[in-house]
Parts: C-alpha cells; sequence; structure tokens
C-alpha cells in the first residue's frame, strides 16, 4: 500500500534533512503505528505520502502510484483513496457535520441519492447518528474528532491516515478512538497512525515503525533494526524513574 | 462537472455569502463605495465635458457676403455654403435683418436708420455654428474660398482656448476614473485576500479531502460576483438616484445664467444610465469574480 524506498527530504533554502534514506514498506490491510518525537519526521513522512510534499530523493508509492512522477493535477485524485483525520480534527465550521461528512463524497462527484445513503450510515459507524445536524462547534472535542473520522471513511478509502488523532481528546476517549479505528481496519481498510503517545502505542498489539531524527531506528516487522535505538531510549526512562 | 455538482457549489457560494455575513458586508460596502467614487467620477467627468462643448459651440463664425451681389448670385454662394459639412446650423441674416437688428438696437433713433432703408450699407451673412471647435480655423478658409463671400470672422483665438480647456477636461477625467479605478482595485484585492485568508483553513481542508481547485474555485467565484453584482445594485441605485434628483431639481438649483448653461448642457440620464451601469457590472464581475479566483490561487497550492 505504501513503499518508501530510499527516501530523502530536505527542506531548503536552509537544508534541514527532515527524512534521511528511509526505507519502508506498509501492506495492504495493515494497522499500523508510525511513533516519534515532535521534529523527528513524522509529519514529513505524511506529507509525502499525502503527495503536499516531494521527495528530494528516493520513491514514495502509494496505491502503485509512483507519487514522483504524479501530476500536480492528479493530486486530488490520490488523495480521494484515502481518508485522513488531523489532531485538530479541520472539520468546516460552517457545515453540520452531515454536510462535513457529505462534502468529501460531493468531491468525487457521487450521485445525491448515494451520499444520502452513505453519510447517515457513516455517522453511524461513529455513533453520531442522532447529531448529523449540528454544527463543528456544538459537539465536543471527541464527537468532533469522530465526525472527522466518519468523513474519513465514507467513500470507503483504501488507506486512512490519521495524524495524531487523540492529540486533543481525552485518555478515555483516545481509547474509544483506537478501537474505532481498528474496526475499521478489520473492514480490510490498512489504517496509519502517527502519533507520539508512547503509551497508548503499547496497549494495542500492532505494527510499530519508530522514526527519530529523520531516520527509521525501529520496526516491530523487523525486530533487528534498531536494537541501538531502544537500547538508548530505555536508558532515557531509567534515567527519568531514578530522577523521579 | 456534473450538473448536480454546479448546482451543489453554486448553493455553496450563496450560502456562503450569508453565513459569512461581516467579510460579505465589509467587501460589498468597499466594492460599493469605490463603484460609486467612480461612477461620480465619470459623471462629473462628462457634464464637464458637455459644459465646454456648449459653451464653445456659442462662439459663432460669421461668413460676410458681398453686397453688391444680385439675388441669383446669392442663391449660388447659399447652395455652396450649404453643402459645407461639420457645421451644426446655419442661419441667413439678410442685409434687412441686420439693419432691422440696429434698429432694434436705437430704437430711439429708429427714423435715422429709415434713411438706410433704400441704400442699406450692410452685408447680409451667415453664422455659423460649428460641429467640432477644433475644425473651425478649416472650414473657415472654406467658406472664405466661396465665390462672393468678402469676409469670414471666426474667433479663432478663442476657438483653441476651448479646444485646449476641452481636452485637459477630457484626459483629467479619464485620468480621475482610472486613479479610482485603480485604487478599487488596490482596495478590493486586498479585502479578497483578507477574506481568503480568513478562510484559508476552509480551502486546506477542502484539498485534503481531494477536491480539485475548479471545485474549491467555483463557490469562492459565485460568491465574488454575487457581492460584486450586489454592490454594483447599490451604486446604480445611489447614483442614479442623485442624478435624477439632480436633473429633476437642476432649475431650482441653479438660478440664472447657470440655469441657462447648466440646462442646456447637463447630460440627461436616459443617455448615460445604462453606461453606468453596463460599466459598474462589468466592473464588479471583474473584480468580483475574477479577483476572488485569482486571489484564491496562493491558498491553492496544497
Amino acid at each position: 500500500m505504501i513503499i518508501f524506498e530510499d527516501v530523502c527530504k530536505t527542506y531548503q533554502p536552509l537544508g534541514n534533512v527532515a527524512l534521511d534514506h528511509v526505507n519502508l514498506h506498509i501492506h495492504p490491510g495493515e494497522f499500523v503505528f508510525v511513533l516519534g518525537h515532535s521534529g523527528a519526521g513524522k509529519s514529513t513522512f505524511l506529507k509525502l505520502i499525502l503527495r503536499e510534499e516531494k521527495a528530494t530523493s528516493g520513491r514514495v508509492i502509494v496505491n502503485g502510484q509512483d507519487l514522483s512522477k504524479l501530476k500536480e493535477r492528479k493530486i486530488p485524485y490520490l488523495r480521494r483513496q484515502m481518508g485522513v483525520v488531523f489532531q485538530d480534527f479541520r472539520l468546516i465550521p460552517t457545515m453540520t457535520a452531515y454536510e462535513n461528512v457529505a462534502f468529501a463524497m460531493r468531491v468525487t462527484n457521487i450521485p445525491e441519492k448515494h451520499i444520502r445513503k452513505r453519510v447517515p450510515f457513516a455517522l453511524d459507524l461513529v455513533g453520531l447518528k442522532d447529531k448529523m445536524d449540528r454544527l463543528p462547534d456544538e459537539l465536543s472535542g471527541g464527537e468532533q474528532q469522530r465526525v472527522a473520522l466518519a468523513r474519513a471513511v465514507v467513500h470507503t478509502p483504501k488507506l486512512i491516515i490519521a495524524d495524531e488523532p487523540t492529540g486533543n481528546i481525552d485518555p478515555q476517549l483516545s481509547l474509544e478512538m483506537m478501537e474505532l479505528l481498528g474496526a475499521i481496519n478489520a473492514m480490510g481498510i490498512t489504517v496509519v497512525v502517527v502519533t507520539h503517545e508512547h503509551e497508548l502505542v503499547s496497549r494495542f498489539n500492532k505494527r510499530v515503525i519508530t522514526i527519530d531524527k529523520g531516520q527509521v531506528v525501529a520496526d516491530t516487522d523487523q525486530p533487528g533494526l534498531g536494537a541501538a535505538f531502544r537500547d538508548a531510549e530505555n536508558a532515557k526512562l531509567d534515567l527519568g524513574e531514578v530522577r523521579i | 462537472m456534473k450538473w448536480s455538482s454546479f448546482r451543489y457549489l453554486v448553493g455553496q457560494g450563496l450560502h456562503s455569502l450569508r453565513m459569512n455575513r461581516l467579510m460579505t458586508f465589509a467587501s460589498v460596502g468597499v466594492l460599493s463605495v469605490c463603484l460609486i467614487l467612480t461612477g461620480v467620477a465619470y459623471l462629473f467627468s462628462t457634464n464637464v465635458d458637455s459644459l465646454v462643448e456648449y459653451i464653445g459651440q456659442q462662439n459663432e463664425m460669421v461668413v460676410y457676403l458681398d453686397p453688391d451681389l444680385s439675388e441669383e448670385e446669392i442663391s449660388q454662394v447659399d447652395s455652396s455654403v450649404r453643402s459645407i459639412s461639420g457645421v451644426t446650423s446655419i442661419t441667413y441674416v439678410s442685409k434687412a435683418d441686420v439693419l432691422e437688428t440696429y434698429k432694434g438696437y436705437m430704437e430711439e433713433y429708429a427714423d435715422l436708420w429709415d434713411a438706410f432703408e433704400d441704400d442699406n450699407p450692410f452685408k447680409a451673412n451667415y453664422r455659423v455654428v460649428v460641429e467640432d471647435l477644433e475644425q473651425m480655423e478649416a472650414l473657415s478658409a472654406q467658406f472664405a474660398a466661396i465665390a462672393g463671400v468678402v469676409k469670414v470672422s471666426a474667433p479663432l483665438e478663442l476657438s483653441d482656448i476651448f479646444v485646449s480647456v476641452q481636452r485637459v477636461v477630457t484626459y483629467a477625467g479619464y485620468a480621475f476614473v482610472a486613479v479610482l479605478a485603480v485604487v478599487s482595485v488596490v482596495v478590493i484585492g486586498t479585502t479578497i485576500r483578507l477574506t481568503l485568508f480568513a478562510r484559508r483553513k476552509e480551502i486546506n481542508i477542502m484539498k485534503y479531502v481531494g477536491a480539485t481547485n475548479g471545485f474549491i474555485r467555483l463557490p469562492f467565484f459565485v460568491e465574488g460576483v454575487a457581492s460584486g453584482l450586489i454592490s454594483a445594485a447599490i451604486a446604480s441605485a445611489v447614483v442614479l438616484g442623485s442624478y435624477y434628483a439632480l436633473e429633476y431639481y437642476s432649475g431650482q438649483i441653479f438660478t440664472g445664467m447657470w440655469a441657462t448653461v447648466v440646462g442646456a448642457s447637463l447630460v440627461p440620464l436616459a443617455d448615460v444610465w445604462y453606461w453606468l451601469v453596463a460599466g459598474f457590472c462589468a466592473f464588479a464581475f471583474v473584480l468580483g469574480g475574477l479577483g476572488t479566483a485569482v486571489s484564491i490561487r496562493k491558498h491553492l497550492n496544497v
């Protein structure tokens, strides 16, 4: 589903290296956590998948399409194959929950009668069918995040990308959100969750790719990778406990 | 794009117009004021131009005929004089008419003028009003070349002054309207950019869910055109309404000589309203619609 082949990304003019020779392969139907501290390169990783940025070198392949060769006008069609959930929800404030979800279908020219069937279904999936006429401001943070999730899944994409989906909601709702993402994954949709929350990740038995300083330093699919990094992280945690 | 999508996007544009009332009010307000100022400048310039032209046309050229011409010769001269183009009006004043005029000037001594009844010393003449003051010199030469014409009296220096004044007024008017139009473009461009900046997140979201640039642009374009047309309607109502009132009450506002001059030179509303309305609509469409469509480009690079 997602292939990074020796991908480097350097931001000009300062020459900041965001990703440094990254190689990874996420298979269709997988549930993957991409873990890393702030500034580790997670956002760049996402921007490359969404084709918001282009790799400086190497190849990014999403759903069989080489993004370095993708024309600008084709980008919307790439994004229609995925659903994105952001930390800050990114709902259109002037549209109701229903309209926000329906919008993701309207951009793909889906007939209105299908929209009328699919949107209530998606909102029901996230438990918000009874609040579909509310504006985002009239919903709690957790509810807004669920509307965003409904918008991400409504057009049955092949891939869901969640960027810090639990960053603005409380721990209990975070677990519910992850369970919802798990349920969506069970429907055969590939799910990539980008987060910095070690604790949340450790609660789920899923593949974890750890990024640090622009490099993949650990991948639970490849146990040998990043042993040195893990030792260093554990040492930091030990030190933290001693200090406390 | 499907018809249902097009309808939806047009609806979205009009919906946003209502939802973003404050920004709509601001852009309609700014655009209306700019259009009103430009419209007033256009009317002012057109009227000053008409006024100068009217005053200029009061300068007659007098073509004197040889006093010894027979009736037949006068008739030949008459056809030659009237065949010259570029003339607004030609009035023939016979020897007898001139004598009568002088008698009128000196009524107390009218009897003295009777002595000239049989031996009229005046020259019959034509009073000619030219269409274009710039052509006065050339026309005067043409009249002078006609056999039987002894003299042409044309206020050439005065007509030159009027031509210069009219030229200055015309160019100043164009420049004034152009400067106002440029100011309007800058002010409205800033307003549009502010509107788009306030809604950049919305545009960003649309991009992430896979909306094409055309899909994002259309509602903003509709919104821009709609607020432009509302502004054009407001500006038309204000400018044409005020002009109608000026035309209607000009008799009371202007007195004495001004009443005559303004009464004769005020450009009728019927001659200008369609230019103004068409200009307002075109200006508003270009600024509101295309301005939005172009300004949005920066926000589409996501």
